[in-house]
């Protein structure tokens, strides 16, 4: 079984959303609905990437990023609605590899991952 | 009568025949019938210019006034007139006579004249004015009576016969007090003004040196004459109207007549005392200490109203001080909560952008799967009600990117990532983007390109300002007309320009229409959808990049937008 990707949103439909383009990529799928649940699936389930949105309850996705970025090396690419410079510098500062705008479409997502992949 | 123009020529006409008329006075044999004649007509001259003066100038209680002044006046040519008529007739004039009367009951009419007009004045401003006149006052009562007053009070037995030669000088204190008043409530001095305090000062002069020395000089008949004539001149002159009216100043400056005047009177008593021992006569020690203590009361009053005056204005000053920086702190906390005000706002504009975009994503990527026949093939009518779906979703997206950016534009943070960008390429991938929206309409959509389009800039950025002025001219363009694009460089500049044969922007809006929100009345009259944010967009674009934007445009045939910006090889000046 090949090692899944993790992706954590607090909202179902878009948790959803990025598992039908995820499976449709080929890729395996483990989902988290916050920063917490993110962190402890990213140890049991060793993922070879993280999806984080970055305004999720308990751990934001700035937090989640920062620890997986300690603990070893995941790449993360965070996806958000915050979309303002700032907001962009602060993600990349946590360690993420990429921060994708929300509405994202489908290539844009592919393009990121397999950047972050290869 | 009122109503007609004055002309100040007559009053130098008038004063020229009254002086030529005193000159023949004196011409005239002395003590003959002419020259009685002669003093009685130059005399009734003045009345008659006093009385043609007030008609004409003057209306109301000040017209009334001045029928008091020619009244005095009256009484003065009469009981001369009865004197002369004594001294011509009989060689004797008779003492007292009915010529004493009338003579002496001009006097109190003169005085209410004066006090009339200086109360007019108003009580507030004339208070200083009646402190300095009582001062004056003083001074000449107490020279009055040890020089004038009590010499001549032993002349007559008769206590009638001796109270009438007093009442004489005793007069002259009668219109010195008002005059003083006069003089001491008015800084700005008309020439009316001038003129009458000229005639009542002259009339005083000639007494004081006829009751001061008993002796009538034929000289001092000049002055007399002179009085009547300066008197018929002050009612004459225009600015006679103006004498009535209240003084401007709160308090009256401090100039050198008034000081002269109370610097005399200040020194009457300690003078008089001097001159009176110094000749060995009677000093009258009980008249100069009564009237120094109430010149000293006087003095005082003023200086004490001075100082409170001062203290007022310094307290004044002091509250003005606390209240203005009462209002600077005020100011700043104002400044505080403007800045507190523009913060939130930024906060809430980022959250609605947050939260707009939230479920734009699933709308759009739902959608995208959807038309990508994920679940399924489509068919024709489904796959457009999917595009119609998926192009609002953007224009919503559009909508909360420009109210974004216009958020960030005036919070002035506006950074541009700068780097060599070719407006050319912008230009083509602009073109190609917008090409099925203006393939939809029927629009001929053109491009065309110069060399050397590369500007200092951010690509990102200048994107958008192609974009909305591509989408701008698409949209206000009716279907089978057409748009182009140039882009080129004249050395100076990179030239954008983007021409379109749409409705046009009336010319009284083009000055407004890159202001925010602003939208021109052909687009509202076509119902053409918009928010006013795109050209508000594009004119901070291009202003951050050193350039500037300019329209042209006729209703009805079409506008062009010229964008001009600083090329690569200038070392253009892009504010961060």
């Amino acid at each position: 079984m090949t090692a899944p990707i993790l992706i954590a949103d607090d909202e179902d439909d878009i948790l959803g959303l990025l598992r039908l383009h995820l499976t449709r990529f080929g890729y395996e799928v483990v989902a988290a609905h916050d920063g917490e649940e993110a962190l402890r699936l990213a140890l049991e389930r060793r993922p070879v990437l993280a999806i984080l949105d970055v305004s999720m309850p308990k751990l934001d996705g700035l937090e989640v990023t920062r620890r997986l970025r300690q603990d070893g090396n995941v790449p993360v690419i965070l996806l958000s609605a915050l979309v303002q410079p700032s907001d962009v510098e602060r993600g990349l500062e946590a360690g993420a590899r990429a921060y994708l705008r929300k509405p994202f479409t489908g290539a844009e997502l592919r393009e990121q991952i397999e950047a972050a992949l290869a | 009568v009122i109503g007609r123009r004055p002309n100040p020529r007559a009053v130098d006409v008038y004063l020229a025949v009254g002086v030529l008329a005193i000159g023949l006075y004196f011409v005239l044999p002395a003590d003959s019938v002419p020259q009685t004649v002669a003093y009685t007509v130059i005399g009734t001259y003045g009345i008659v210019a006093v009385l043609v003066g007030a008609r004409r100038n003057l209306r109301g209680i000040e017209r009334r006034v001045w029928y008091l002044f020619a009244a005095g006046l009256i009484a003065f040519v009469v009981g001369d007139t009865i004197f002369d008529a004594y001294a011509v007739g009989t060689g004797d004039v008779p003492f007292p006579s009915v010529a004493d009367w009338i003579y002496l009951s001009a006097y109190p009419l003169l005085f209410a004249a004066i006090t009339i007009m200086v109360a007019r004045f108003g009580r507030r401003r004339i208070r200083i004015a009646l402190i300095d006149a009582g001062i004056v006052t003083c001074g000449f009562v107490l020279a009055q009576w040890v020089w004038v007053l009590a010499p001549t009070a032993h002349i007559h037995e008769d206590l009638l016969d001796r109270s009438i030669l007093i009442a004489y000088p005793a007069m002259d204190i009668l219109i010195v007090a008002p005059l003083a008043g006069l003089i001491f409530a008015r800084s700005a001095r008309t020439a009316s003004y001038v003129l009458l305090a000229l005639a009542i000062v002259t009339l005083l002069v000639a007494d004081e040196v006829y009751y001061g020395h008993g002796v009538n000089y034929r000289w001092l008949d000049a002055f007399w004459l002179a009085s009547y004539v300066f008197w018929g001149a002050a009612a004459l002159h225009p600015s006679v109207a103006r004498l009535a009216a209240a003084p401007e100043e709160a308090a009256p400056r401090l100039d050198l007549v008034r000081l002269t005047l109370l610097g005399a009177a200040v020194a009457v008593a300690p003078v008089l005392l001097a001159v009176q021992t110094a000749r060995g006569r009677d000093a009258h020690p009980y008249a100069v200490a009564g009237f120094g203590v109430a010149i000293s009361a006087l003095v005082l009053t003023r200086v004490a109203s001075l100082v409170r005056a001062f203290d007022a204005l310094h307290a004044a000053e002091r509250r003005a001080r606390l209240d203005a920086e009462a209002s600077h702190v005020a100011l700043i906390e104002q400044n505080e909560r403007l800045r507190e005000l523009d913060r939130l706002k930024d906060e809430f504009v980022g959250l609605v952008s947050h939260d707009l975009r939230t479920p734009l994503t699933s709308i759009s990527g739902y959608v995208e799967l959807l038309e990508s026949d994920e679940t399924g093939p489509l068919n024709e009518e489904q796959r457009s009600f999917l595009a119609i779906v998926s192009r609002n979703a953007d224009r919503l997206l559009t909508l909360v990117n420009d109210l974004l950016f216009v958020a960030r534009l005036q919070s002035g943070n506006l950074d541009l990532d700068i780097a060599e960008v070719d407006l050319a390429e912008l230009a083509e991938h602009t073109v190609a983007a917008a090409a099925p929206r203006a393939d939809a309409k029927g629009i001929a959509l053109m491009l065309e390109c110069g060399n050397g389009a590369i500007v200092l800039g951010e690509g990102g950025r200048l994107s958008q300002l192609l974009e909305n002025l591509v989408s701008n001219a698409i949209k206000f363009t009716p279907e089978g007309g057409e748009v182009s694009v140039r882009v080129g460089a004249n050395g100076e500049a990179v030239v954008l320009e983007v021409v379109d044969s749409g409705i046009g922007i009336p010319e009284e809006e083009r000055q407004r229409l890159f202001e925010r929100f602003f939208r021109a009345s052909t687009a509202v009259a076509r119902q053409i959808p918009g928010t006013g944010l795109g050209l508000h967009i594009a004119h901070a674009i291009v202003g951050a990049h050193g350039g500037r934007i300019s329209v042209t445009s006729e209703v009805g045939a079409g506008t062009t937008f010229r964008v001009e910006l600083p090329p690569a090889t200038v070392k253009a000046e892009v504010r961060a």
